[in-house]
């Protein structure tokens, strides 16, 4: 292994695990002055094409509280037949069947290649996967019908047999019975009563099978109770009655006076279709997928009053504790989704509007039950009919890109302990050895339920050290964690994918190099930014970037090379070096700023930034910004003001925009029509180049970013100049005496102001 | 064959809609796929900016960049990487709804056996697709893709014709959801007939195991 780059870009790929340290210091006192908590990035489903399930299940070690599973970092006894355990260091027997084992003949989940190995369980009930449409009908006519044309597209793109249910709602909540006789029938509720779930499920007559689900007898998935059968169909059975169903959909039928906003009964309908789903499928993959095109205005989980002379709750509002439905609002989709999570099931929002519509207030749905949260203008754009199109999206093995229902359990070795986990999870509450007292993220537990999860579904889970200072190296040199997740596929098998990573301990006191060297700044960043974000949730926003500051200061006092009192002599070694350009990139994040974002948007963004891959956070965080010119080929360049030039063109990707923005000497080029000379066949090139680069990446990116194509002077170029870092300004442009790049009318400090005084308090010896 | 094409978002109904990619294209697996661009440079430590690395001087006969009357930019060969958009599918000659409609409509009596109730819908369906078609409400692409996939169904391409039929759900549902749904029915149906049909001549193919090196438990 050549560099820790190589080193932990290999792990990634093997384990979809990032870890902040890679060389871990080996007591808590030391642990405590790293500053940045010793914690890992997770994709428990990362996508491995090379690696096909097994067909057998685990062996687990035999202590009742350690249940650790066998791996390549375990000792064996091949004339015994016996294995210890690395983690509890209990000796077990090996099953029956591993009778024939020997060196030369051993099992996949012995081998260090497979750190990560996926068991396929063939016991146990399957039930298809279910899909219950939850569709708001106060919409304008054109938004109504493109909604009702994608979700007739989208029975196409499900499975067969996946069970599919309709909800809809306005003034009242209807329950489409789903029937191929050709009679539509539905049942009606009030939108202002809040109902229990039992009393939902007595008006539903849902009551009379106790428990269908154990009714389903393995081998026969198709069986179900009758009495579910009446909401919830097969796809390919119902697919011509519901294609009718949605295409006789009208808007919601009451009138609306002027001056009026549309009643809108979200709370009631999602209380509906989680009590629907609780009583028939607890405890099988689904999806509640809620379609709403504006603010609920009326009973449990009303937002804001029918009155549109008042406006929805603002920031400033919320800051005055003005926003009169907020709490209350909150309390009841948090209880929601508390239970849907019980439930294993899990909530997605597609909300499309061009006002606020609620995600503040439901953003617990999605968030705790790892669901998909997409906030649009219109549900007649291509940025939602795309992203709705990819949630059905195959992997290369032709299955969905989509798991339910998983347990994530973490096994530690014992100088490490659990402190919490930041993600679309929800705790367990499962106490244990393993379980630290000091919660960072949601913590107090091993295990963490996550209902809904993709390939690229990513938490971010925190460690604490224990090791006490002075105490020896621990045994072996080594410590490990294991993290087991149970999951129903897509192909409702069910499964178990168990990594095993094991990571050298150093003594902070005479091995820092090593301890340094191994720093991973980008895992590093996101996680720091993760708890941060996790903050900003229950914080005050400058408590939160205080907070940042000083663990910033902290790491650079510890981590700089500098002579004291001397902020020109500071030097950060290169695992380092690009962290503090994270962290100010960071501050001006609309993860935690909220200026010029509604409380809807932030809640967006956050949802966002709390479940994607590194690679993606990171996009948030520093924007990717390219450069292409007939210089030579695209390249990165600074995100600074002076990279914006006449004669580039750039592309910025911050994740949730792609920014094609003309230089102005490119602009004028294209307004005189030299792409269209054949002598100009270049320039055309040089035009097409970055619309080609976007182009892949709006087909990879989930959920579809907003497209901004613009030039100089334009007014969208704006969202250029507020993600670059203002080097030069209004104030100090013609202090640089230069002519290249754009100024930014901002007050805002630029990274190098931030970096002379990070400098002058690192080195200062008062701080 | 699906149709692969890049039509432009609704403006003016989403603000900075992005481009809308046709299922062919979305669907496409591998192959093209170019390093993504995720590389980003370091400031210097001191944050101050500097000139890009690679831009150097500009060519000497580069035009000013703040001349009002622009010169012309260079010409010559662009190092910009750029991928060839993919070329129109030539229209040939007019599909004629007998081509289409009458294979469907024997594909339905193959079924009638089955259901009533279903039959029935499929040619409800069948009957719309006949209206529209007559109507001139149908589209060429449209046209034409239902032709090849009543093609694939003849030859008994089920999965050909099931994918078919789904790209026309992404790409036309305006035009095609009432009816294609029928469409979609009549190839399900017909592919359980089919494996009715060879289910005496069926060998059974023994699952793919799973290609993990060395030792197996035999439990």
């Amino acid at each position: 292994m050549a560099t820790y780059l190589e080193f932990i870009q290999q792990n990634e790929e093997r384990d979809g695990v990032r870890f902040s340290w890679n060389v871990w210091p080996s007591s808590r006192l030391e642990a405590t002055r790293m500053v940045v908590p010793l914690a890992c990035l997770l994709t428990p489903l990362k996508e491995r094409p090379d690696l096909p399930p097994v067909q057998y299940e685990p062996v687990l070690c035999s202590r009742p509280t350690c249940k650790a599973i066998l791996n390549p970092l375990c000792q064996v006894d091949y004339r015994a037949k016996l294995w210890a355990c690395n983690f509890c260091f209990q000796r077990n027997q090996f099953p029956p069947a591993y009778a024939g084992i020997s060196e030369v003949n051993q099992p996949a989940e012995l081998m260090p290649q497979f750190s990560t190995i996926e068991y396929m369980i063939q016991r146990g009930a399957r039930s298809p996967l279910i899909f219950l449409y939850v569709v708001d009908t106060c919409l304008e006519e054109d938004d109504l019908q493109a909604l009702k044309e994608s979700l007739q597209m989208s029975l196409s793109l499900l499975p067969p047999d996946a069970l599919v249910g309709l909800i809809t709602f306005g003034r009242m909540v209807q329950v489409h019975e789903l029937s191929c006789e050709g009679i539509s029938k539905s049942y009606v509720f009030r939108g202002t009563k809040d109902l229990t779930a039992k009393q939902i499920q007595e008006m539903l007559g849902l009551t009379k099978s106790a428990m269908p689900v154990q009714q389903v007898r393995p081998g026969q998935p198709q069986e179900q109770s009758a009495v579910s059968s009446r909401f919830l169909q097969p796809v390919h059975k119902i697919d011509m009655n519901l294609t009718d169903l949605l295409g006789e959909l009208q808007r919601d039928p009451w009138p609306v006076t002027q001056g009026k906003r549309p009643l809108r009964s979200t709370g009631v309908a999602l209380s509906i279709a989680v009590g629907l789903l609780e009583g028939t499928f607890p405890n099988t993959g689904a999806r509640i997928m809620l379609f709403t095109g504006g603010p609920p205005t009326q009973g449990p989980g009303m937002v804001v009053g029918d009155e549109l002379k008042t406006p929805i709750r603002s920031w400033h509002d919320i800051e005055k504790d003005n926003a009169r439905f907020m709490k209350k609002a909150t309390k009841h989709y948090e209880m929601l989704a508390n239970r849907t999570a019980t439930n294993g099931h899990c909530i997605d929002i597609y909300a499309c509007a061009l006002d606020q519509t609620g995600l503040l207030e439901m953003k617990c749905c999605p968030n705790l039950t790892g669901g998909l949260m997409v906030m649009g203008d219109s549900f007649n754009t291509s940025l939602f009919k795309q992203t709705f199109q990819r949630i059905f999206s195959k992997d290369f093995n032709g299955d969905f890109r989509m798991a339910f229902g998983a347990t994530l359990e973490v096994k530690t070795s014992r100088e490490l302990k659990i402190a919490g986990a930041i993600g679309p999870c929800v705790s367990l509450n499962v106490k244990g050895p393993c379980v630290s007292e000091n919660e960072l993220g949601v913590g107090g537990t091993s295990q963490w339920k996550i209902c809904g999860l993709d390939p690229s579904s990513t938490l971010g889970i925190y460690f604490e050290v224990v090791n006490q200072h002075n105490a020896p190296i621990p045994q072996g040199g080594r410590g490990a964690i294991q993290f087991v997740t149970q999951y129903q596929h897509s192909s409702t098998q069910k499964r178990i994918r168990v990594t095993t990573i094991a990571r050298n301990w150093a003594d902070a006191q005479s091995q820092l190099r090593h301890i340094e060297a191994a720093f991973d700044q980008e895992a590093a960043a996101v996680l720091m930014a993760r708890l941060g974000v996790f903050r900003a949730e229950s914080e005050e926003g400058p408590d939160v970037l205080r907070w940042l500051d000083r663990q910033l200061i902290r790491l650079c006092q510890k981590f700089g090379q500098y002579n004291k009192e001397d902020p020109t002599s500071f030097r950060l070694s290169d695992s380092f070096s690009l962290y503090p350009q994270f962290m100010f990139h960071l501050r001006r994040s609309p993860f935690l700023q909220v200026f010029n974002n509604s409380p809807d948007e932030s809640s967006y963004y956050r949802h966002h930034f709390a479940r994607q891959d590194l690679t993606q956070s990171l996009i948030m965080i520093q924007p990717i910004l390219y450069s292409y010119s007939f210089h030579g080929p695209p390249e990165p360049v600074l995100l600074d003001s002076s990279s914006i030039l006449a004669d580039r063109i750039l592309l910025m990707d911050t994740f949730f925009q792609i920014v094609i923005y003309l230089g102005e000497t490119i602009a004028q080029w294209r307004k005189a029509g030299y792409q269209d000379m054949p002598e100009y066949e270049n320039f055309k090139h040089l035009l097409q180049a970055p619309l080609d680069d976007a182009q892949e990446i709006l087909q990879a990116r989930f959920p579809m970013p907003r497209y901004i194509n613009t030039e100089h002077g334009g007014s969208q170029a704006r969202f250029l100049l507020s993600k670059v870092n203002p080097s030069q300004t209004h104030n100090n442009l013609y202090a640089w005496g230069q002519e290249t790049g754009a100024p930014i009318l901002t007050d805002d400090v630029s990274l190098q102001v931030f970096m002379d005084h990070l400098k002058k308090l690192a080195v200062s010896s008062a701080s | 064959m699906a149709e692969l094409y890049v039509k432009p978002g609704n403006k003016e109904r989403g603000w900075n809609d992005p481009p809308q990619f046709s299922y062919g294209l979305q669907t496409q697996t591998g192959g093209t796929k170019r390093t993504p661009l995720t590389k980003r440079v370091a400031a210097p430590q001191d944050g101050s900016p500097r000139a890009p690395e690679t831009s150097g001087p500009p060519p000497v006969d580069h035009p000013p960049p703040s001349s009002k009357a622009s010169r012309p930019p260079p010409m010559g060969s662009c190092p910009a990487s750029g991928v060839d958009p993919p070329s129109s599918p030539v229209i040939e000659s007019e599909t004629l709804i007998e081509d289409v409609l009458r294979p469907l409509e024997q594909a339905l009596e193959d079924c009638r056996g089955h259901t009533k109730q279903v039959c029935d819908d499929i040619s409800r369906r069948l009957a719309l697709l006949h209206e529209q078609w007559d109507g001139g409400k149908l589209s060429v692409p449209v046209k034409k893709r239902m032709a090849l996939l009543v093609q694939e169904l003849l030859h008994h391409q089920w999965d050909t014709a099931d994918d078919i039929h789904r790209s026309l759900m992404v790409d036309h549902v305006t035009e095609v959801s009432q009816w294609m749904v029928g469409v979609k029915r009549l190839i399900a149906e017909k592919r359980s007939l089919s494996s009715e049909e060879n289910k005496e001549e069926k060998s059974t193919v023994a699952p793919e195991n799973q290609t993990i090196p060395g030792f197996q438990p035999s439990s």
